[in-house]
């Protein structure tokens, strides 16, 4: 019915191997690559940054974002 | 049907879920950071759905923001404890990093 | 007791009029969006275009612009249609 890129999951599919980021409920953000997703919306990165109130604070090669903290994702 | 079972390990290195991540950390020493502002970095023996987790040699790090009441001032105190064994509950993880992967 | 149903508008089928248009988000948190709909799931994960993000601080509100979000609906409180936002 929706058109294409339209629904989350379409969205989220999308955005697979792409830079994106990630903002916490906690004010945190994670910068990487989207390497997968999960139905819980566990996230894995790939070259991650995590920046807090525009400062970097910590750099992971790989890293799982844990679903019930995410608030949301951006191209 | 059979068959299945004897294509999937195939390819052990592929990341194609996020728990996959941490499936391949197993028996390696990783990072995990919690609510709370505690880190922790140990060997993770076993996990869950959940990401509760078994972790062994462990130095969790709590970092403490504190102001001084006179001035002020905001202090940031540190605090490490180290365990032979922990067993974390998954609901207070906000992220695992494994070790870095090469290849 | 059937036409009281089918004369009601289900709360996602408002959601679903609004598709394509501006709409206005807000968050249990001091945290509002407005932006064009492109679509929502059955949780009311959102995705927004042209976003515009308020964050609302003892210091004032803060500003962002996003291209494209993602907005997990479990911290949302309310839609409006329209998307005016809270400067209006």
């Amino acid at each position: 019915m929706q058109s294409q890129e339209r629904s989350p999951t379409e969205f989220l599919n999308n955005v697979i191997g792409r830079p994106v980021l990630v903002k916490l409920n906690s004010g945190v953000d994670y910068r990487g690559i989207l390497s997968c997703l999960d139905g819980y919306m566990n996230i894995a990165l790939e070259q991650t940054e995590e920046w807090v109130n525009g400062q970097l604070k910590n750099k992971y090669g790989d890293a799982f974002i844990r679903g019930n903290n995410g608030i949301k994702s951006i191209l | 049907m059979t068959e299945e079972t004897h294509t999937a390990p195939v390819e052990p290195a592929a990341v194609e879920e996020p728990l996959d991540l941490v499936r391949l950390s197993l028996d390696e020493r990783i990072y995990v950071k919690l609510r709370g502002d505690r880190e922790l970095r140990g060997k993770l023996h076993a996990y869950d759905g959940h990401l509760n987790m078994v972790l062994s040699e462990v130095e969790e790090t709590i970092t403490v923001v504190e102001i001084n009441e006179e001035t002020y001032e905001e202090v940031i105190r540190t605090q490490k404890k180290t365990s032979e064994m922990l067993f974390v509950r998954g609901d207070g993880v906000i992220l695992v990093s494994p070790p870095v992967r090469t290849g | 007791m059937a036409m009281s149903a089918t004369n009601q508008l289900l709360p996602l089928e408002l959601i679903d009029k609004c598709i394509g248009s501006k709409i206005w988000v807000i968050m249990k948190s001091e945290r509002e969006f407005t932006g064009t709909l492109l679509g929502f799931d059955d949780y009311v994960n959102m995705v927004l275009e042209d976003v515009t993000e308020y964050e609302n601080t003892p210091e004032g509100r803060k500003t962002t612009k996003l291209d494209k979000i993602l907005l997990n609906g479990n911290n949302i409180t309310m839609l409006i249609p329209g998307g005016e936002g809270p400067e209006n």
